[in-house]
């Protein structure tokens, strides 16, 4: 793999609420390598959840350029965008996001259907996918007959399942118990040992400082780029200064 | 770069045909679960198309039975006999008024038509009335009874089951014989059969009749009873019956020479009743093909109304399910952006609601469909109506139901496929 995995070069994005330009984010640039587990940190209006709809391929920026595994994503048409995240993204939602009336395998299954993959071999690799996050004797349950943990479990092997270049959590742990969210975030640790690149955004700073490696928002640009303790404890020392 | 793509190419068709399978099975999946968790809304909603498509192939069955059993009738009576009668089958404004003060027919014109219409193969008058006709076991009144001669086998095409029907001595003589209707044979003769009717002896309007025929059923023909007739020589009838009637002529020719025949018996008729140069015909030649045109007018007016009413209601419907379709995209509006995250196309969440919305449609269509040809049955028992299912009429309350579906279901289809995918996943 020649370059960095995610190149991100000047990227802003402007909304325009009631006639006032919001600039939302406002000329960011940084890289991601191959393999990296990487924090988006900052509050709420930081900016940090249109960074993470812009890295998903869910939006596309005013300006600057985004090139994802060789790809300039700002070029793209809807369809191949729509192509692009079903490659090279595997999405992890705050609130799970699983469809109610599939069961745990057929919601794993989806990412593969849209890729067109005969019925045999999606269901071989959504069983490979539950199996690794633990959940192999719960593959015939519906969403709520599962617990929140479970639920976020079928979620990961959704995003695991069609071997994407990245994961892209969203507040992964925001709606479980600590327990079950440190399960979780062991869980993400594994998964970054078996190589996986993984983008975590959250506005915890202790999440952040898990990571190895963490970029801090403010305003839509960044505050921090570095080793996630470091960049968390930065937010602390300005939160206190404030 | 054209060679290297080259050989990718059969594989990824064949992934896109599979991608399109996948997903319309996925489609018709959702569309199912979707059906069943929501049972009542579902019913409710096609109930429009229900409706509209029971009333369309209920009109549509009894139409086509109409069709079929008139096709019947007219095939039996003969497409080439021409009707001369004091009467017009078909009238219209005040030609009943001047109908009604024409000359009654009588003898003289039979018997002018029967010695110069060269081109008749055969010469029928018929006259009738209802009596009253009473056997040893039952009485039964208001039965048509017809007096004839023996052409009338031919010009009307009768056949008799058992027995002969009329011959020339029977009319020559004015004997008093009848041919039954095999109705009128199993009420008057309960128990017998055809054969053993043959010979008994019963009274009309108090004389006595001897049974020489029993007639080969016919059915009905527009709600006549075709099976409940009894045929006399029509001298007997103009002897016992009143000399005063006006009769009929049914005159047969080859095929091919009904022109030249009709010309002939008006000519001959204009003699005989003394119509001066200039004048209109007093009588009127009539076919079975002028009652077919009106046939064809009445029952495709009755077409127009099952279509305009089948069409509104089906309007009703289709709107009715565009409703629910928007209500259903509105509380899917996070799953649409789930699965747009996930690689759906815009394209892929279109046809998975048109699935959707014609599946609901069709399964309305053919809830429809059953229940038009039920109530078209139900008609067909209760009333002289017929009824028949063709599969012309089942494939027109489907594919009208789908193509209703796709029609209303492609605006909802099309603001669920337009969804901004980052706005549907923050929906609340």
């Amino acid at each position: 793999m020649s370059g960095p995995l995610i190149s991100i070069d000047r990227l802003t994005r402007h909304y325009v609420v009631g006639g006032e330009t919001v600039r939302a984010l406002d000329g960011v640039s940084f890289d991601i390598g191959q393999g990296e587990w990487v924090a988006i940190v900052g509050q709420s209006g930081s900016g940090k959840s249109t960074l993470m709809n812009l890295l998903g391929c869910l939006d596309t920026a005013t300006s600057g350029t985004y090139r994802l595994n060789g790809a300039d994503v700002e070029t793209l048409s809807d369809d191949a965008l729509a192509d692009l995240r079903n490659r090279e993204i595997g999405f992890v939602f705050q609130t799970f996001q699983l469809l109610p009336r599939a069961t745990a395998l057929a919601n794993v299954e989806l990412p593969l259907v849209y890729r067109g993959l005969p019925r045999r071999e999606r269901r071989a690799l959504a069983e490979t996918a539950l199996r690794q996050v633990g959940l192999a004797n719960r593959m015939h349950h519906r969403p709520n007959e599962l617990s929140g943990g479970q639920r976020q479990r079928v979620a990961i092997a959704r995003a695991l399942v069609g071997d994407p270049s990245i994961l892209l959590a969203d507040e992964p742990t925001g709606n479980l118990d600590s327990q079950t969210g440190e399960e979780i975030v062991r869980l993400f640790g594994e998964l970054h040992a078996r190589g996986h690149t993984l983008i975590l955004v959250t506005h915890e700073p202790r999440l952040a400082a898990r990571c190895p490696r963490a970029i801090k928002l403010m305003d839509g640009r960044i505050l921090g780029d570095g080793p996630g303790a470091e960049v968390a404890a930065l937010q602390a020392t300005r939160a206190v200064g404030t | 770069m054209t060679e290297a793509a080259r050989p990718d190419r059969p594989r990824r068709a064949r992934r896109g045909v599979i991608r399109l399978a996948s997903e319309t099975g996925e489609g018709l999946r959702i569309a199912l679960s979707a059906l069943v968790s929501n049972t009542l809304r579902s019913l409710l909603t096609t109930l429009g198309i229900v409706i509209g498509v029971m009333t369309v192939i209920a009109i549509v069955a009894i139409i086509d039975g109409l069709n079929q059993s008139f096709a019947t009738q007219m095939g039996g009576l003969g497409a080439h006999t021409l009707y001369v009668s004091k009467w017009k089958w078909i009238m219209s404004g005040n030609d009943w008024w001047e109908q009604r003060n024409r000359k009654d027919m009588g003898r003289a014109e039979f018997e002018a038509v029967s010695r110069e219409a060269t081109l008749a193969t055969a010469v029928a008058p018929f006259v009738s009335l209802d009596a009253t006709l009473t056997s040893g076991q039952a009485e039964l009144t208001r039965v048509r009874v017809r007096g004839t001669n023996q052409d009338y086998e031919v010009a009307n095409g009768v056949t008799v089951a058992a027995g002969r029907f009329l011959s020339p001595p029977d009319v020559e003589l004015s004997r008093s014989v009848m041919v039954l209707g095999p109705n009128l044979s199993d009420k008057l003769f309960p128990g017998l059969p055809a054969a053993e009717v043959v010979g008994r002896r019963l009274r009309v309007m108090g004389r006595p009749f001897t049974v020489i025929g029993v007639q080969t059923r016919r059915g009905r023909l527009m709600g006549l009873d075709l099976d409940s007739e009894a045929t006399l020589p029509w001298t007997t009838f103009l002897r016992d019956m009143g000399a005063k009637r006006t009769i009929s002529l049914a005159v047969t020719s080859e095929p091919g020479q009904g022109q030249a025949l009709e010309d002939q018996l008006i000519g001959i008729l204009r003699r005989v009743r003394r119509v001066p140069p200039g004048k209109p015909d007093d009588f009127s030649v009539n076919r079975q093909e002028q009652l077919q045109r009106l046939y064809h007018q009445l029952t495709g007016a009755l077409y127009g109304v099952a279509i305009g009413v089948g069409l509104i209601t089906l309007l009703v419907g289709g709107i009715g399910i565009m409703n629910i379709m928007l209500v259903s995209v509105t509380e899917r509006t996070r799953e649409i952006g789930v699965r747009r995250a996930l690689g759906a196309r815009r394209r892929t969440i279109l046809l998975q609601f048109l699935v959707e919305s014609s599946l609901v449609s069709m399964l309305g269509g053919a809830v429809g469909t059953a229940l038009g040809f039920l109530v078209a049955w139900l008609l067909a028992l209760t009333t002289p109506l017929a009824a028949a299912v063709t599969p012309g009429a089942v494939g027109l309350g489907l594919g009208f139901s789908a193509a209703v579906g796709l029609l209303f279901g492609s605006w909802p289809a099309w603001r669920a496929a337009n969804l901004d995918p980052v706005e549907a996943l923050r929906y609340e």
